[in-house]
C-alpha cells in the first residue's frame, strides 16, 4: 500500500519533483518555455514581458491602447463598489414624477442607480442622482488641485527648457574657444557643422545687444507661479470629536447621514481624495486587465502570443515547453533506504510529431549543474526510443505497436507515445530526500528556417540536452 | 489631452513616477495630478505563497532582494500601470537614508530585468518643494518608520543639520499594541467579556493600522498636558490638587475583530496611542524637537526663512489633528529655556501641499518628470555599470535644476552620510525590526540616529 500512496502523479500534482534547469533557475517543465529558435528553455525571467492588449474583466470588452490610456486604464462602463470592490451592478427602479402635460398628475419613470450585491452599498447613500439611462453618466470626480498643479507642471517644464538653452549656450561658447586654437580639417569641418545648427546663435553673438534684448524677451515670457503661502495657524480639531461616538459596524445607522470613518483600503482606493468618511465614496471605475506577450530575450522572436479576443483563452502563439521537450515523470517510487539499492520506475512523454531516440547520461563528477543530487543511479545504457505524438492513437483500441526491440529489464511497458523505464537508485545519505540528477539528450528536428535559404529543403536533425533533477522524496534510514 | 502631449512630445512616453515608502508604494504617470495606485510596499512570493514586505529584505543579500523586486515590480507594471517598462523611463523618489543595497538592487532590477531606458534617484525631500513652487523649506517626512527633517535653503538640502528619529506609524503601532493589551476587552459570542492579553499575545499589524487609522486622533496638546497630569497625580508624583481634574475620555469603540468577537477600545487609547510622537524621550525629543534641532544646525542666516517654510509629508501626518499638535508644540517649545536663548525668528508657518501629505512627493516627481530635465537627470544602463554603486544625487554633475543655476557644495557627501547612520543602527540593534520602539525609550536610539554628522563632514569635504 505504501509504495502505491507513494506514487506521485508528478506532472500534475506534485511538478515540483522533476525539475529541468534553465539558466540559473530549476523549474517544472510545464512552467517553462522553449525558444524554437534558439533552441533553449526559457523560463518567465528570461523572457521579456509586453503588454499585448487591454481588456474590462467584467463587460469581458477590448479596448485599444490608446483608448485606455486617455480613460486611465480604467472601463467606461463597469463600477466597483468603493466599500467592498465588489462589482456594482445597475439597478433599475420606477419614480413618480410630475407629468409632462398635466403638472398635477405623476407619472412612472424608470430610474437608474448603482448597488453593490455583496455590500449593499447603493450610489444613493452617497446622494448620487439616478439616471435615467442605463449606461449611466454619473458625474466624475475631479482633483480640486488640478489647476494648480498643471501650473506648476507647466512653470518647471519652461524652468528646465531655459536651464537646457543655457547649457547648450555654454557649451557653444565653450567649443568655440577650443575651435579658435583648432586648426586644420577637423576645425573647419565641425566649424560647419555648428554654423548650420546653431546659425541664430550665430547672430546673436555678433551681436550682443540684440542678444540682451532676446534674453529679456525670453525672461518675460517665462510664466511666473505664485509660491505657495505658508500659514502660522492650522485649524484644530473639532471639538465634538471628544464626544461623539464612533460606530464602525454600521449598526442602528446613527451616523447614516454622516457616514462612517473609512477603512484605509477604501481611502486608498481614491487617491486623490483619500476619503474619511463613507458618504464621500464614489463608485470607482473598474480596473483594466492586460493580456501578456513573451518574447524571448535574446532573439526577440515571440513565444507566447494570446488571441486577441478578450473571451478567449487561445494562443496565437505558443511555445510552451511541454510541446517541445519530452517529459519526465515519476511513475513509482519504492521505500528508499540508505545504501541500499532500489529500483524507481520513470516514464517519457515525447510530445513531438517525430520519433525520438533519448540518451540518459549520468553528471560527472565535479558537474557544476549538479547541486544537490544525494544518491548513485544506474541509468539505462541504451537510447530509449520513443515513437512520435499522435492525437488519434488516442482512440485507437486496435494493437499496433511497432517492435522497438526493447531491452525488457529496462524498459517495463511502452504505450503510443510513452515508455517507462527503470532506473536503480542508492541512496548515499541517511537523512532528508533523495535527489536524483541527470542529462537528458534528444533529438530534435529544428523545424525553423532561417531567413534566406529556402532552397534547403530538408530539415536538420540537431542534439538538445537538458539537465533534470529529479526528488524522489525521503529516505528511510537503515 | 494626454493623447496630444505624447504627439508633441515626438513619441516619447510619459515616464513612470515611483514612490516606494516603507509601508505603501505611490506609482503612476509623470505630469498627471495623483498617483494611480496606492499600493502595499509588499508582494506575494510565487514560490512559497507568502505574502513579504521590501522592507524585511532591505539589507538581505542581493538575490533574495533582486528576486523580490522582480516580482514587486511585475506587479506593478502588469497589474497597475498596465504598459511595457522598455518603453519609460522611470523615477523614483527615494528617501535620502535608503539603504544603498536597496537602490543599488533596484536599479539593477529596473535595467537588467525589465530593460527600461533609463532611471533617475531623486530625493523625496526636493521634490516635495516642486509641488509648491517654493526653493526654500524645511521639509519634515513622517512616515512608517522614522520621521526624517531636512532643511532645504534655495534648492540645497542642508545635509549637515537632518533630524531623524524612529517615530512614525510603526511607534504608534508599537504603542498602540501595549495599550490595547493592557487595557481592552473583548466581547464574546455568549456575552462574556475577556481581557484581549487572554486571547491573543500580539494584535496583527493590519487590525493595529485599521484601529489607528479610523479611531485614533491626535489631540491638542492643552488637553494631553492635562492628561499627563492627572497620570503624573495617580501615581503620586505630584499633588493632585495642583493636577485638577483629567478632561473626559472620548467615547469607547466597538471594534469588530471577526464575526464573533468584538474588541472594546477605550477612549483614552484613540488619543494617547499617537502621544508617542510628541512624548519626549530622556534625550528631551520628540517630532517638534527634530524641526527645532534642524533649525538650530542651519547657519544662521537661514533659519528666519526656514521656520517660515515648514512642509509635512508622509502618510502618518494625515491623523487628524497632527499638524494642529505640531505647531503647538513648535511654539510652545521656542518658549522653553532649551530653545529660547537660540531661536531668536518671527514665528513658524507651515505649507498645504496641493495633494494628500503621503502622495507630496510622489507628486514632486511626477511634475519633475514632466520636464525635459528627466532625461539629462536620469542615469542610462551604461553609466550604471561604471562603478560599483549608482552615483548619488548629490554627486550628480546637473544639479543646477533645483537651484536655477546656482550650484554649491554639499556639506556632507551622501554615502558617507548613509555609511555612518548604517554603522551606527548595526552596533545599537536598531536596524533589526521592532528594535526602534525600544531602543528609543532606552535612551540610545535618539542618541545614535542624530549623532553629530560635522566630523563625517570634515573627512569627505
Amino acid at each position: 500500500m505504501e509504495s502505491i500512496q507513494r506514487v506521485g502523479a508528478a506532472g500534475m500534482l506534485e511538478n515540483h519533483r522533476v525539475l529541468y534547469k534553465c539558466k540559473d533557475y530549476r523549474l517544472p517543465l510545464c512552467e517553462l518555455y522553449f525558444c524554437r529558435h534558439c533552441l533553449k528553455l526559457r523560463s518567465k525571467d528570461c523572457v521579456s514581458h509586453e503588454v499585448d492588449s487591454h481588456y474590462c474583466p467584467n463587460c469581458m470588452e477590448n479596448m485599444p491602447s490608446a483608448e485606455a490610456k486617455l480613460k486611465k486604464n480604467r472601463c467606461a462602463n463597469c463600477f466597483d463598489c468603493p466599500s467592498c470592490k465588489h462589482t456594482l451592478s445597475t439597478r433599475a427602479t420606477s419614480v413618480l414624477v410630475p407629468s409632462a402635460d398635466d403638472p398635477n398628475k405623476a407619472v412612472a419613470k424608470k430610474a437608474y442607480y448603482l448597488a453593490c450585491a455583496f455590500c449593499r452599498w447603493t450610489s444613493r447613500d452617497i446622494g448620487l442622482k439616478d439616471q435615467s439611462v442605463a449606461s449611466g453618466g454619473w458625474e466624475e470626480q475631479e482633483n480640486p488641485n488640478a489647476q494648480r498643479i498643471s501650473e506648476l507642471v507647466e512653470y518647471y517644464k519652461q524652468v528646465a527648457q531655459k536651464e537646457k538653452s543655457d547649457r547648450e549656450r555654454k557649451k557653444y561658447a565653450k567649443s568655440r574657444i577650443r575651435l579658435l586654437g583648432m586648426s586644420g580639417k577637423y576645425a573647419s569641418q565641425s566649424a560647419r557643422r555648428h554654423a548650420s545648427l546653431t546659425s541664430m546663435q550665430n547672430l546673436r553673438i555678433s551681436a550682443p545687444d540684440a542678444d540682451m534684448s532676446l534674453l529679456k524677451e525670453e525672461e518675460q515670457k517665462l510664466v511666473k507661479i505664485t509660491p505657495n503661502m505658508a500659514v502660522e495657524e492650522v485649524e484644530g480639531l473639532p471639538e465634538d470629536i471628544y464626544t461623539t461616538p464612533i460606530n464602525l459596524a454600521h449598526k442602528g445607522s446613527a451616523q447614516a447621514s454622516t457616514g462612517t470613518v473609512t477603512s484605509i483600503a477604501q481611502r486608498l482606493s481614491q487617491p486623490d481624495e483619500q476619503p474619511t468618511l463613507t458618504n464621500k465614496l464614489y463608485p470607482i471605475h473598474k480596473h483594466l486587465l492586460v493580456k501578456r506577450s513573451l518574447r524571448c530575450k535574446e532573439c526577440e522572436h515571440n513565444l507566447s502570443k494570446p488571441e486577441f479576443n478578450p473571451a478567449s483563452i487561445k494562443f496565437k502563439i505558443q511555445l510552451v515547453a511541454l510541446h517541445y521537450v519530452p517529459e519526465l515523470r515519476i511513475l513509482s517510487i519504492p521505500n528508499l533506504y540508505h545504501l541500499k539499492e532500489s529500483v524507481v520506475l520513470l516514464s517519457l512523454i515525447n510530445p513531438l510529431e517525430e520519433m525520438t531516440n533519448v540518451t540518459l547520461l549520468g553528471c560527472e563528477e565535479g558537474d557544476p549543474e549538479d547541486i544537490d543530487s544525494t544518491a548513485k543511479i544506474v541509468l539505462p545504457s541504451q537510447e530509449l526510443i520513443l515513437s512520435a505524438r499522435d492525437d488519434a492513437a488516442e482512440y485507437d483500441e486496435g494493437d499496433n505497436v511497432m517492435d522497438f526491440k526493447d531491452d525488457p529489464e529496462v524498459v517495463i511497458f511502452r504505450k503510443a507515445n510513452k515508455i517507462s523505464f527503470v532506473v536503480k537508485v542508492t541512496p548515499m545519505k541517511a537523512v532528508g530526500d533523495v535527489k536524483i540528477a541527470f542529462k537528458m539528450k534528444y533529438n530534435y528536428k529544428n523545424i525553423t528556417t532561417p531567413l534566406g535559404s529556402k532552397e534547403e529543403k530538408e530539415t536538420p536533425m540537431v542534439v538538445l540536452e537538458h539537465h533534470v533533477d529529479v526528488n524522489l522524496g525521503q529516505v528511510i534510514p537503515s | 489631452m494626454p493623447l496630444f502631449e505624447t504627439i508633441g512630445l515626438g513619441g516619447e512616453k510619459t515616464a513612470v513616477v515611483i514612490d516606494i515608502g516603507t509601508s505603501y508604494t505611490k506609482l503612476g504617470f509623470a505630469g498627471e495630478c495623483g498617483p494611480r495606485a496606492i499600493i502595499p510596499s509588499e508582494v506575494k512570493r510565487q514560490q512559497t505563497g507568502k505574502v513579504v514586505r521590501l522592507e524585511d529584505y532591505y539589507n538581505t543579500n542581493q538575490d533574495e532582494l533582486f528576486a523580490v523586486l522582480v516580482e514587486f515590480l511585475h506587479q506593478m507594471y502588469f497589474r497597475y500601470l498596465l504598459i511595457n517598462p522598455k518603453d519609460r523611463r522611470v523615477l523614483i523618489a527615494e528617501s535620502v537614508l535608503v539603504p544603498t543595497n536597496f537602490r543599488d538592487t533596484l536599479a539593477k532590477v529596473l535595467f537588467r530585468h525589465f530593460e527600461v531606458p533609463s532611471v533617475m534617484f531623486a530625493p523625496s525631500h526636493m521634490l516635495t518643494l516642486l509641488t509648491l513652487g517654493i526653493n526654500t523649506a524645511l521639509v519634515m517626512d513622517v512616515g512608517y518608520a522614522d520621521t526624517l527633517v531636512l532643511p532645504i535653503y534655495e534648492g540645497v538640502a542642508v545635509l549637515g543639520a537632518w533630524q531623524s528619529l524612529p517615530l512614525g506609524g510603526r511607534a504608534i503601532h508599537k504603542r498602540l499594541e501595549s495599550l490595547l493589551l493592557a487595557e481592552s476587552t473583548v466581547a464574546t459570542e455568549g456575552g462574556t467579556e475577556l481581557p484581549l492579553s487572554s486571547i491573543v499575545g500580539t494584535v496583527k499589524e493590519e487590525i493595529l493600522e485599521d484601529i489607528k487609522v479610523r479611531t485614533c486622533f491626535v489631540c491638542s496638546m492643552e488637553r494631553s498636558r492635562k492628561v499627563q497630569d492627572a497620570a503624573m497625580a495617580q501615581l503620586g508624583l505630584i499633588d493632585p490638587s495642583q493636577a485638577g481634574q483629567p478632561p473626559t475620555p472620548p467615547p469607547s469603540v466597538e471594534f469588530p475583530l471577526d464575526g464573533a468577537k468584538i474588541l472594546k477600545i477605550n477612549g483614552s487609547i484613540r488619543e494617547s496611542a499617537t502621544e508617542v510622537l510628541f512624548e519626549q524621550d530622556n534625550e528631551l525629543q520628540s517630532v517638534a524637537t527634530l524641526i527645532l534641532d534642524a533649525i538650530i544646525k542651519s547657519p544662521i542666516d537661514t533659519r528666519k526663512e526656514l521656520a517660515e517654510n515648514l512642509v509635512v509629508t508622509g502618510g502618518t501626518a494625515l491623523l487628524p489633528g497632527f499638524l494642529h499638535r505640531l505647531m503647538q508644540e513648535l511654539n510652545s517649545l521656542r518658549q522653553s529655556p532649551k530653545y529660547s536663548s537660540k531661536l531668536a525668528f518671527g514665528s513658524f508657518k507651515i505649507h498645504t501641499p496641493p495633494a494628500q501629505p503621503n502622495c507630496v512627493p510622489w507628486l514632486g516627481g511626477a511634475i519633475f518628470a514632466a520636464t525635459e530635465a528627466l532625461a539629462s537627470h536620469s542615469f542610462t544602463k551604461d553609466i550604471q555599470y561604471e562603478g560599483p554603486h549608482i552615483p548619488d544625487w548629490c554627486s550628480l554633475n546637473n544639479k543646477d535644476f533645483f537651484t536655477e543655476g546656482v550650484v554649491e557644495k554639499t556639506p556632507v557627501s551622501l554615502p558617507t552620510l548613509r555609511k555612518t547612520l548604517e554603522a551606527i543602527k548595526s552596533s545599537t540593534g536598531l536596524g533589526a525590526k521592532g528594535g526602534k520602539e525600544s531602543g528609543k525609550e532606552s535612551g540610545k536610539g535618539s542618541a545614535a540616529t542624530t549623532v553629530k554628522l560635522e566630523t563625517s563632514g570634515e573627512s569627505t569635504t
